[in-house]
């Protein structure tokens, strides 16, 4: 593994600012004013605090209990009601009609927020928001531009899980030093370090509220960590008989699905961290598992090839997908709307399947993945302005070649590679944060970097968002790793912190206490 | 989303067969699911409220606050607000969100049964502002949040508990006498004797019709009254029976009315459209019409509790005395089914709002039993080139299916016919008017900490071979008894700041 120092970046010039940019060089003197400055301004924005401000109802479909003589019953009433106009139910009727147009959805929501958060953006929702209803449909970007945000540093090992908390307001980061790290999105600076794994973290997840993280290890176990309080839950999930390889919440965090390398699936009481039910799943290890954005189904796949659709509620298989030439499976995705899947196999491949029909409707092809179990996730694209232009959906995934690749769900195309990371992209993740869209990666450089979609226009003008790097504690850790370098990573040294961090965030690693 | 994959004649089937379930956590004597079927609230003999978790079938929160056995449960549209009576003479609204007390509410009696507003309370929770006023400490003013409880040998009432000083509003149980017409001279004496029968009627139960603009209430005497809620009058009374009206439940869609009197009878009703009232419908023109009386002839069977299933299409009782559970489907009024399994009477029996699901609480145990469909694996479904076929097939082998074509060949087209354009975003709108309310709809928070000392098995081992009843106090009880003397202190103090 390369220093990051002394990388040297392969870029396409169209993708990329001039701006010469090992972009963690702390002697870089106008770039880290201008990093500081950022800094305070962003402080100034938000002061940061790891409580949730609220929940964000996520807006679906429970099928499950359509209740359509109830619906046509209420329908009836509903217009029955309207003629008459005295009674106290009118209330009701406006108040959910109000309700209906609140519901939007999360893209509507979080687009409040780019006028005032992020005036960088005007240009590009001009462009393609036209004023007037057009009628022609909007043009449909040929090209993602995300950029390089921060270079995020302190594992020791190579990082294997990343994720947005639900409001993506903090990121989670698993590795094989088997400590979790929580960072600050809009920062970058480090939250909290978890320790209490014995073993190298395969997984994590947040739980739907955002207070817990769930987090699998090749210790067999699942721990929980509360992103609020700092600590660890007291129970911990044990029950597998070897390692986590992948773990998912269900939407209303009531149930947690683990897949493992001892080859089941196990369903788990989140309150009472207890087994609800084991799968016989695979005949391979499990390598992963998604829930759908209503809880009904789950989707597992093993290294034997299959990915097998399970109902939640009766834990009966419910349909097998496999390719005819049957790779291993590593990783499986529920799309937003719960109708297809998408499955990573070691044939370099990911497809795109319709389960119903069982059938492969896209291979997404062009990166490289013949070892390790690359994963990535669905994200949205096209104009800001959700109102006018429904948005564009977009796979992303990591590559062996330390890449990052995001595909056009419907053509198929390379949208954009995003190039940075110098060993293995083990994992991508989307959010959204005040209107921005983003990306988060990890890989076996040990560095998480988060990647921020930038207008395309900026990049002509030459003022280009320089990719500022956010360097913390880190770089002491950096330098221990560095010169440890392989070997020493076993040591796992709690790193020193830098005073500013101590000062934001008062509960830091010595009070995560080990169960 | 499973519904695409699940087996249709699974889901054809519509009321459960199997017990499958048992849940435990006291004593319990009352169950209501929510409106999504997400949550079942119990509420126990010692005055707990337990909510589980169907997926579960966890504890999910409990409710401490009443000291005596809860009498009935009412969830908020929304799933947020549950109101609970008990026989402590106190009604108390429940915030599930941190498991506070909105509202408590003192009678002069007994509770026999609350039950909050269909709508109103849609209303508070839907908008931002209840939270905020929620926080400064109830110093707000509500739009109307209501409930009707009947009480024990008193006048059933109304509830206005918008502000925190609740306004009480008697309600009438004598049944409406015609009106004498102009200038004929009543009798003094058959004024008396009506005057003496109407006070001997007492209300019984009170529940509000579908969209809660009337209530209706069956009294002692067998009668069924239909009283405006704006007004408090009765604007309909008929006699349905002789004996008691024990319960009345309305079906989902409001124009069912289930029936459980004394008389050994369980009736079915059709209610009139009463949201018509007032404009092509008078109050006088409101008839109700007996559909189906259940009963058993043989053995003479008294009902303990009535229900409907989630679509009206079946009704399902517990017996007295007896621990079967029969269910009836209504559109011939046969008997489909008699649910067994557990050795005991059994109490209240609650239908799921959209499963074939069937809980019903065992009255000595107070277990919680469930009874549902149990499904067969489909084995086809674990391995994709398996078809499960009536009968012998004959395979016809295609014309290319043994040619051999070179990898990247086959790749490319099989790429090359990738030309669809999925859409991976918008999620099925089939289920607007559905979703109207769901997407509002309230989730327990999820609590990890929660003690579920006593959801398992009451029963502890203290040896080999010897078992033993868990006594109160045991481990995990202590920090039950704790958080309950905290609660009834923060209770007290509220009362006090009243």
């Amino acid at each position: 593994m390369d220093s990051a120092r002394s990388r040297t970046r392969r870029r396409e010039s169209r993708d990329r600012t001039p701006v010469e940019s090992s972009s963690n060089e702390l002697a870089a003197g106008p770039e880290v004013d201008e990093s500081k400055l950022r800094r305070g301004s962003w402080s100034n924005q938000k002061t940061f605090t790891p409580k949730r401000q609220k929940h964000e109802a996520r807006e679906y479909r429970e099928s499950e209990s359509s209740d359509e003589l109830v619906a046509d019953a209420d329908d009836y009433w509903r217009g029955s009601r309207n003629r008459r106009s005295r009674s106290p139910i009118d209330r009701h009727a406006d108040s959910s009609s109000n309700d209906r147009s609140h519901g939007g959805s999360d893209e509507d929501r979080m687009s409040n927020g780019d006028e005032t958060l992020a005036p960088g953006r005007d240009d590009m929702s001009d462009r393609s928001s036209t004023p007037a209803p057009s009628v022609e449909a909007p043009v449909k970007p040929e090209r993602l531009n995300y950029k390089e945000k921060f270079v995020l540093r302190g594992h020791l090992r190579g990082v294997s899980a990343v994720q947005f908390s639900p409001d993506c307001s903090m990121i989670a980061s698993g590795s094989a030093d088997a400590t979790i790290k929580v960072w600050d999105t809009l920062t970058g600076r480090l939250i909290y370090t978890f320790e209490g794994h014995l073993a190298g973290i395969s997984s994590l997840a947040w739980s739907p509220d955002g207070q817990w993280i769930a987090s699998g290890s090749d210790d067999k176990t699942i721990r929980f960590w509360n992103v609020n309080t700092g600590r660890a839950h007291t129970k911990t999930f044990e029950g597998h008989h070897n390692y986590v390889y992948q773990i998912a919440f269900a939407p209303k965090g009531n149930i947690l699905v683990s897949g493992s390398y001892d080859e089941a699936v196990f369903i788990w009481d989140v309150r009472r961290a207890r087994v609800m039910r084991s799968l016989p799943a695979h005949s391979d290890p499990v390598a992963g598992i998604d829930v759908v954005h209503d809880g009904t189904l789950i989707v597992s796949c093993a290294l034997d090839g299959l990915v097998r659709v399970w109902d939640t509620h009766s834990g009966q298989c419910l349909r097998t997908l496999v390719h005819e030439d049957n790779p291993p499976a590593t990783c499986v995705k529920f799309s937003p709307n719960g109708k297809y899947i998408l499955a990573w196999t070691l044939d370099g491949c990911v497809r795109m399947w319709n389960y119903v029909e069982s059938r492969v409707i896209k291979t997404f092809q062009g990166h490289v993945n013949k070892k390790y179990s690359l994963s990535g996730s669905f994200g949205y694209y096209g104009s800001p302005d959700v109102k006018h232009n429904p948005p564009l959906a977009f796979a992303v995934s990591g590559s062996e070649d330390g890449a990052i690749l995001c595909w056009d769900i419907v053509s198929k195309n390379i949208l954009q590679r995003i190039e940075g990371h110098t060993d293995v992209v083990i994992s991508v993740h989307t959010g959204k944060l005040n209107g921005k869209r983003m990306l988060v990666s990890c890989g076996l450089d040990k560095t998480i970097r988060v990647w921020e979609e930038a207008p395309e226009d900026q990049e002509q003008n030459g003022a280009g968002a320089s990719p500022v790097e956010v360097v913390t504690e880190t770089i002491v850790q950096n330098d221990i790793a560095s010169n440890n370098d392989e070997d020493g990573d076993n040591e796992m040294v709690d790193a020193p912190l830098d005073p500013s961090t101590t000062e934001t965030t008062p509960a830091l690693t010595e009070d995560v206490t080990m169960t | 989303m499973n519904l695409s994959l699940v087996d249709p004649f699974v889901l054809a089937q519509d009321y459960p067969d199997t017990l499958t379930e048992k849940l435990r956590s006291g004593h319990a004597t009352c169950l209501r699911f929510n409106h999504t079927g997400d949550y079942l609230a119990s509420g126990r003999v010692d005055g707990t409220v337990v909510i589980f978790d169907i997926e579960t079938n966890g504890v999910a929160r409990k409710l401490q606050g009443h000291t005596r056995q809860i009498q009935s449960l009412s969830w908020s549209r929304d799933g947020r607000y549950l109101l609970t009576s008990s026989q402590d003479w106190k009604c108390i609204l429940w915030d599930l969100k941190d498991g506070s007390r909105v509202r408590t509410v003192r009678f002069e009696a007994p509770v026999y049964i609350a039950e909050l507003h269909p709508f109103n309370q849609y209303d508070l929770t839907s908008s931002n502002l209840l939270e905020i006023c929620l926080s400064t400490d109830h110093a707000f003013l509500l739009s109307s949040l209501l409930f009707v409880a009947s009480l024990f040998e008193d006048q059933p009432v109304l509830v206005d508990i918008s502000s925190s000083k609740p306004i009480k509003r008697i309600l009438p149980s004598a049944p409406l006498r015609p009106q004498p017409t102009n200038g004929e001279e009543v009798d003094p004496a058959v004024a008396a004797k009506q005057a003496a029968q109407d006070a001997k009627h007492s209300t019984c139960v009170t529940i509000f019709t579908a969209f809660g603009n009337h209530i209706i209430a069956g009294t002692s005497k067998g009668w069924i009254n239909i009283i405006e809620t704006e007004t408090c009058t009765t604007i309909h009374s008929m006699r349905l029976c002789n004996g008691v009206v024990i319960l009345a439940r309305l079906a989902n869609n409001g124009r069912d009315l289930l029936v459980n009197s004394s008389d050994r009878v369980i009736r079915t009703v059709l209610m009139p459209d009463l949201s018509q009232l007032g404009i092509d419908f008078e109050p006088s023109a409101i008839k109700l019409q007996v559909e189906h009386k259940f009963q058993d002839v043989v053995n003479r069977l008294s009902w303990n509790h009535v229900t409907f299933s989630s679509t009206g299409e079946f009704v399902t009782a517990t017996t007295f005395m007896n621990p079967d559970i029969y269910v009836w489907e209504r559109s011939h009024g046969s008997l489909v089914k008699i649910l067994e399994g557990p050795r005991e009477e059994l109490g209240v029996v609650e239908w799921h709002p959209s499963r074939p699901m069937v809980v019903a609480c065992g009255l000595e145990s107070g277990c919680i039993y469930t009874w549902s469909t149990i499904s067969p694996q489909k084995w086809s479904a674990l391995a994709p080139d398996f078809g499960e076929v009536e009968e012998n097939v004959e395979y016809v082998e295609r014309e290319d299916e043994f040619d051999v074509h070179p990898a990247e060949q086959v790749h490319q087209r099989r790429l090359d016919l990738e030309d669809e354009e999925p859409d991976v975003i918008t999620l099925d709108r089939a289920e607007d008017s559905i979703d109207a309310e769901q997407a509002g709809m309230f989730s327990v928070p999820v609590l990890l900490d929660i003690s579920d000392s006593e959801s398992g098995e009451d029963i502890i081992a203290v040896g080999p071979g010897t078992m033993r009843r868990r006594t109160p106090g045991d481990g995990d009880a202590d920090k039950d008894s704790k958080s309950a003397a905290n609660s009834v202190a923060r209770g007290a103090g509220r009362n006090r700041r009243r």
